[in-house]
């Protein structure tokens, strides 16, 4: 959970980046990390990526980036990714700790329909293990790869995978390409700034 | 799972205090307190070679997942964890629920001597945690003016 340092004039948040393999998690940390505007060169940390031989994620990807200070709070914020893989579903739980806020970067073709799903449901019981639950959560919906062929209409991806009461806000994104990247992680960050204005930052 | 408690100033001297002395008595080279999160609470130390934020997020998963093999083998909880390196080892040490202590230490210093440093370090850092998160509640961030529907530009993308 986000973290204050009075004496510092800090909060740290946690995003984490959620999604089957190969959805494109990797890729939206990568894209924000070359082309966000920062301040200066401080503002933004290396982007660190435990990953196999074969570029797949073993661990986590990982950068800090500083936003503009908030009511003269510097803010931080942790970038994660989890794999993807489901052998790693251990790995994905362990990497969840202390999550502020979820990125769930799906694969928008029909062929990745299940994975989509099984994914999903992977992250909420991940969640549940770790006494969160995932309604608390502020949580942002990416249908990725709108660029590729044979991708679900984004009607079809809603009913599959945000056919609930409060449906989570839901961006199309081609990653590779930038575009969806910051819509999506303005939109997570608004949803914390929302929260902690609601709940106040400590409950 | 509890959370980390807020930090006022005073928390944060005594906190660099204690890892100062730890570093003193210990011949370590640097100290760090991560939250299990991954986050950087306090570093003390030679850290100009070191990106400290990165090595307190990656210490502290590690450490998250030698905690999750603990559980697989019945184990409540592996206190410590320790790696040996030709120049630096680094030592990992359980202080509470939420937080741990990371020493980066030569490797002519022996683990058993670190530990025996280390171990009323972390227990000290510990108490003052907890001393905090006792008075923690009275200290809030106040965001109430804020207008959380103007941040649609707080990252922007770089002119291509």
């Amino acid at each position: 959970m986000a973290i204050i340092n009075q004496a510092t004039k800090e909060l740290q948040v946690k995003i984490v980046y959620y999604g089957p393999a190969k959805s494109g998690k990797t890729t939206n940390l990568e894209q924000v990390h070359t082309n966000v505007q920062v301040p200066n060169a401080d503002a933004k940390g290396k982007l660190t990526s435990l990953a196999t031989s074969s570029d797949r994620t073993l661990f986590f990807d990982f950068f800090p980036l500083e936003a503009v200070a908030i009511k003269g709070f510097k803010t931080k914020f942790a970038l994660f990714t989890v794999p993807g893989q489901v052998i790693y579903n251990a790995t994905r739980q362990i990497v969840l700790r202390g999550v502020d806020g979820i990125v769930f970067v799906a694969d928008s073709r029909y062929e990745k329909m299940e994975e989509n799903i099984e994914t999903f449901q992977h992250l909420q019981e991940n969640l549940k293990a770790l006494n969160l639950n995932f309604e608390d959560i502020p949580c942002v919906m990416q249908y990725n790869k709108r660029d590729l062929p044979d991708v679900a209409p984004v009607e079809y991806l809603e009913y599959v995978l945000n056919n609930r009461e409060v449906q989570m806000p839901s961006f199309e994104a081609s990653a590779s390409k930038t575009e969806g990247v910051f819509e999506t992680l303005n939109m997570i960050t608004r949803m914390l700034l929302n929260k902690f204005l609601n709940d106040g930052v400590r409950k | 799972m509890g959370q980390f408690p807020q930090l006022t100033q005073e928390d944060v001297e005594a906190i660099d205090t204690l890892l100062r002395e730890v570093l003193e008595r210990s011949e370590a080279s640097l100290a760090l307190l991560a939250e299990k999160a991954g986050y950087l609470i306090q570093q003390a130390g030679s850290s100009a070679q070191v990106d400290t934020t990165t090595f307190a997020t990656l210490g502290s998963n590690a450490y998250n997942a030698v905690q999750f093999m603990a559980s697989l083998i019945g184990e409540s909880n592996f206190a410590s964890m320790y790696q040996q390196g030709e120049h630096f080892s680094t030592l990992m040490l359980n202080v509470d629920e939420n937080s741990l202590l990371i020493l980066v230490f030569p490797t002519h210093v022996t683990v058993g001597s670190m530990k025996y440093f280390a171990g009323p370090a972390a227990r000290a850092l510990q108490e003052r945690i907890h001393l905090a998160a006792q008075r923690d509640g009275a200290l809030s961030l106040d965001l109430s003016d804020l207008d959380a529907t103007n941040v649609a530009a707080l990252f922007e993308r770089r002119d291509p």
